[in-house]
C-alpha cells in the first residue's frame, strides 16, 4: 500500500476561505500517516501563509479563483497554487523578519524558513506558486 | 474559531481561543483585545492552549493587542502555546516579545 498521492481543490473567494485549505490538509495527512509531525506542521504553516497571501493580494475586487494541488511522495511534500488574479509584487529574495513590533511582513520569510523551495512565475494572466519541503526521517 | 473573555482581578483579562488563529479569526482577536483594554483591563493574557494553529496574521493580531495594551499602561502575554504556535514564534524571532508563560496564572504572577 502506498501513502503517496496527489490532491486537488479549487478555491473561489469569497465563498471559500482559508479554512478550505486546512480541511484539504486534514484529508492529506489522514491518507499519509507516515508524514512526521514536524513535516505536517511546517508544510501546513507554509501553505496557509502562501494561500492567505494569494487570497489577500491577488484579488482585484471580484474574488479569487485558484487551483491548489498537493502531492506527497516518499521524498517530499509539494504544493502548486495557480490563480488568475493580479500579478504578485512581493519580493521573494533576501526576505528577513521585520522588527518585533511590526504587525505584518512576516509571511514570506516564514514560508522560506519552513520549506526548501518557494517559486513564483507569472505566465500570461496566471500566477503559479510552488512550495516544496523535503521529508525528514 | 471561538473566543471567550474572562475578567480577573487587578485589571487582568483572559482571552481564550479554540481553533485556528488565521486570517479569518485574527480580526476577531484584535477587536476583543481592544475592547477589553478600552473596558479597563489593560493586562491581557491570551490563552493559547486550545489554539492548534497560528499564522502571520494571527501573530500580527497579537502584536497589535500588545501595542494597544502597552499604550494603556498594561501588557499582553501569552500562555500555553501548542507545538505549531511554538514553532511559529521561534521561526519569527518573537519568543522575546511574546514570551510563552506555561499557564494563565503564571503570566502576571511576579508583577
Amino acid at each position: 500500500m502506498t501513502e503517496n498521492g496527489v490532491y486537488t481543490i479549487t478555491i473561489a473567494t469569497p465563498t471559500d476561505d482559508i479554512e478550505k485549505v486546512h480541511e484539504m490538509l486534514e484529508t492529506v495527512w489522514a491518507k499519509s500517516p507516515s508524514v512526521s509531525s514536524t513535516d505536517r506542521l511546517s508544510f501546513e504553516t507554509a501553505l496557509i501563509e502562501l494561500s492567505s497571501n494569494v487570497i489577500r493580494h491577488a484579488d482585484d475586487g471580484s474574488g479569487i479563483r485558484c487551483v491548489l494541488t498537493v502531492g506527497v511522495s516518499d521524498a517530499r511534500i509539494e504544493a502548486r497554487l495557480t490563480d488568475t488574479g493580479l500579478a504578485s509584487t512581493v519580493e521573494l529574495v533576501g526576505r528577513t523578519m521585520p522588527e518585533e513590533l511590526a504587525e505584518s511582513g512576516r509571511g514570506i520569510a516564514l514560508i522560506k524558513a519552513l520549506v526548501d523551495e518557494l517559486e513564483y512565475v507569472r505566465s500570461g494572466s496566471s500566477n503559479h506558486w510552488r512550495i516544496s519541503r523535503s521529508r525528514t526521517a | 474559531m471561538d473566543f471567550t473573555v474572562q475578567e480577573l482581578e487587578q485589571g487582568i483579562a483572559v482571552v481564550r481561543g479554540a481553533g485556528r488563529l488565521n486570517m479569518v479569526s485574527a480580526g476577531q482577536l484584535r477587536e476583543l483585545v481592544a475592547a477589553a483594554v478600552a473596558g479597563g483591563n489593560s493586562r491581557i493574557v491570551v490563552d493559547l492552549s486550545a489554539v492548534d494553529f497560528i499564522d502571520s496574521s494571527g501573530l500580527g493580531a497579537l502584536v497589535n493587542g500588545l501595542k494597544i495594551a502597552r499604550q494603556a499602561g498594561g501588557d499582553l502575554r501569552i500562555s500555553a502555546p501548542t507545538d505549531q504556535v511554538k514553532l511559529v514564534l521561534q521561526l519569527t524571532n518573537m519568543e522575546r516579545v511574546l514570551f510563552p508563560y506555561p499557564t494563565v496564572d503564571s503570566a502576571y504572577a511576579n508583577d
